[in-house]
């Protein structure tokens, strides 16, 4: 393997559970919802993927109950926001905070013991091109879930007509309301579906990335998560860029570190940030300073208003 | 499945600790409530970890005379906070577990006269402010020559949080270590600029590994280096704790923290009315920390490991002998010299050989 597989593989491993992270909360926002409890949903997944994957012996199992738990999490999101019109950001960030703390009781029993990481899984052929077969088609199975999710919801919003009017939801809800559509449980579904793919990205950092449990183990990526959905402007094939610049400029800092390059390691560990900023600035300016954010984003419905 | 009793116990106790926060505390002279300030999570698998199983320690001995109080993943600049709260509750004695944390204490430690503050690492102590610290940097000495022993690419890879002083000199005793069994030793080092963060870790590790590092040493506190070793087929070193069953074919040796001991001397102090501000430094010879058994090690290289820390323990080796020369050519120490303790915790440079930048 030469040094460039090896970091584009390294990119690669880091700039998935971002993604796949993104790529949930993208389609909640498209729909008119801001949940910025992504850091609770994702840690809550963790937790309990690990512990699934302990107690049954196998890491599907573990993934299936990170899906449930970001899921469940989701719930709790959706009768707050949508049942009861609670403010959407006061109610993102109280998930986020709980999550932290109940993954943490939930994982205790878990600290210490270990998994192996999920076996790779070689797609033939396209594993033996040269260069990019290894680092795209030697993964792990979540990789090729964050390929399958981007180019699914890509297709979802712009080619089909549940897309369309998920969208309409997100743009004006009064609108699709009034067309008759079922605005809330349209972005019922939304929600849920942010929530699993958010549990998704929990179970990815404590089953491969780093398998093992330990609280408050996502770090941040929750929110990073969302600030790539802004940086995208709310488009699938931008978030993947997004979620691999931030990989990307992560791990070659971590590079440069090592090979002895003279910038202060400070700097060099804002780059991601930096980086990221920039690009959403010039992005911004190209539109003419115009919000691309869906009209809806963040107000609450309610029908009978 | 490794989860054993102890482990349940541990969450039930450390979730009992954080309830109590927050509620009334009556006027009760007896028992000594001590509180606990973790700079990570109880489950760390690393350095809070170890001083909770210290407090854990502490209350066994003590039995009722005491009553501790924890409070884990603490940022640095809400410390003072935290403290606050505890002094208000009734808490005399109070441990602050982290070098973060050192600045918050004095500058709490003024407005709570009545409470004795134990800092782990720092500066400097005050009239209510007790320093303790083990000498980590001698289990460092001993990683360098396993590591110069096992490294076939002669490059040893190395995860730093933060250029602080006890970080920099214990790269620096790392490569003494190296050095004394193989000049042409190399490092890389990577600043992942966190004590706590198990996927930029495990990135740090992968980097460093892929630029050609065949043994891994962390300053880091979670066992995903080490898991990320095995993985690769490297030898890696556990911080803070045994972290052999993370990795069972990479590891070497681990630091092994215990602080009971110290803990419990120190609540007696306090119920004795003896409480002195001090100064502690404790070495491989005091009990604050040991090595975790020697693994994936040939017995001439385990017993050669053995002697060494034996020699450190003893006094007869010092892994801050002179002749000690920065990077940038002046000598700090002649040969025949050692640096003092102050100058050890001061220490803000490399030695040269070792080619790495260092953040201002």
């Amino acid at each position: 393997m030469t040094m460039f597989e090896a970091i584009l593989l390294t990119i690669i491993t880091a700039s998935t559970p971002l993604l796949i992270a993104a790529i949930g909360q993208l389609v909640v926002e498209r729909s008119g919802v801001l949940n910025l409890g992504m850091e609770g949903m994702m840690i809550m997944g963790a937790a309990c993927g690990f512990a699934a994957a302990i107690l049954s012996g196998n890491s599907y199992i573990g993934v299936l109950a990170a899906i449930a738990a970001g899921m469940g999490m989701s719930m709790i999101f959706a009768v707050l926001t949508l049942g009861l019109a609670a403010n959407q950001v006061a109610s993102g960030l109280a998930l986020s905070i709980f999550g932290l703390g109940l993954s943490g009781v939930i994982g205790a029993p878990f600290v210490g013991a270990r998994r192996d990481t999920m076996a790779r899984l070689d797609l033939p052929v396209l594993s033996d091109l040269p260069v990019i077969g290894k680092a795209l088609f030697g993964q792990d199975p979540f990789v090729y879930a964050s390929f399958a999710l981007v180019i699914g919801v890509w297709w979802f919003l712009t080619r089909t007509k549940p897309g369309l009017i998920l969208r309409a939801c997100g743009e004006s809800h009064a609108s699709a309301h009034a067309l008759g559509y079922p605005v809330l449980k349209i972005r019922l579904f939304a929600i849920l579906f942010g929530g699993a793919c958010a549990g998704l990205a929990g179970a990815y950092l404590s089953l491969v990335y780093t398998p093992f449990w330990s609280p408050g183990m996502t770090a941040g990526r929750g929110w990073i998560a969302l600030a790539i959905v802004v940086f995208a402007s709310w488009l699938p094939w931008r978030a993947m860029a997004g979620a691999y610049l931030f990989g990307g400029i992560t791990i070659l800092q971590l590079h440069a570190q090592g090979a002895g390059v003279k910038i202060p390691s400070q700097a060099m560990a804002a780059l991601p940030y930096l980086v990221t900023i920039i690009a959403l600035v010039i992005i911004m300016s190209r539109r003419g300073g115009q919000q691309s954010a869906p009209a809806s984003l963040g107000v609450p419905f309610v029908p009978d208003r | 499945m490794n989860i054993n009793r102890r482990q349940v116990l541990g969450g039930a106790t450390a979730l009992a600790g954080a309830a109590t926060l927050g509620q009334p505390v009556f006027a009760q002279s007896n028992p000594l409530q001590v509180g606990f300030i973790y700079v990570g999570p109880v489950g760390d698998f690393g350095w809070s970890t170890m001083h909770d199983l210290g407090r854990k320690r502490l209350e066994e001995v003590m039995g009722a005379a005491v009553k501790t109080t924890v409070v884990e993943s603490v940022a640095a600049n809400d410390m003072e906070r935290v403290a606050t709260q505890l002094g208000r509750q009734g808490h005399r004695l109070i441990f602050t577990t982290s070098f973060s944390f050192f600045q918050p204490t004095m500058r709490v430690a003024p407005t709570l006269p009545n409470v004795f503050f134990e800092s782990a690492t720092g500066t400097q102590t005050a009239a209510n402010v007790s320093l303790y610290n083990a000498r980590f940097y001698e289990g460092r000495y001993v990683q360098g020559v396993i590591a110069a022993r096992k490294s076939k690419s002669k490059t040893i890879g190395y995860i730093a949080a933060f250029p602080v002083p006890e970080v920099i000199h214990a790269i620096n005793t790392v490569m003494r270590g190296a050095w004394s069994v193989d000049p042409a030793m190399k490092i890389r080092v990577i600043w992942v600029n966190a004590w706590f963060n198990p996927g930029r870790e495990a990135d740090a590790a992968r980097a460093l590994i892929d630029q050609g590092c065949d043994v891994i040493c962390q300053h880091t506190d979670s066992p995903a280096p080490l898991q990320l070793a095995n993985e690769r087929g490297v030898f890696g070193f556990g911080q803070a704790s045994d972290m052999t069953r993370f990795a069972p074919k990479a590891h070497l040796t681990s630091s092994v923290n215990s602080w009971g001991d110290y803990y419990v001397e120190r609540a007696k102090a306090v119920i004795a009315g003896t409480w002195k501000p001090g100064d502690v430094w404790g070495g491989l010879n005091s009990g604050m920390f040991k090595l975790a058994p020697f693994t994936n090690m040939t017995p001439e290289e385990a017993s050669e490991a053995q002697r060494i820390a034996d020699a450190i323990s003893t006094g007869r080796l010092h892994p801050f002998d002179g002749p000690i020369v920065r990077a940038d050519g002046s000598t700090v120490v002649p040969a025949g010299g050692r640096l003092t303790d102050d100058q050890i915790r001061a220490q803000n440079y490399f030695y040269r050989g070792i080619e790495v930048a260092l953040p201002s």
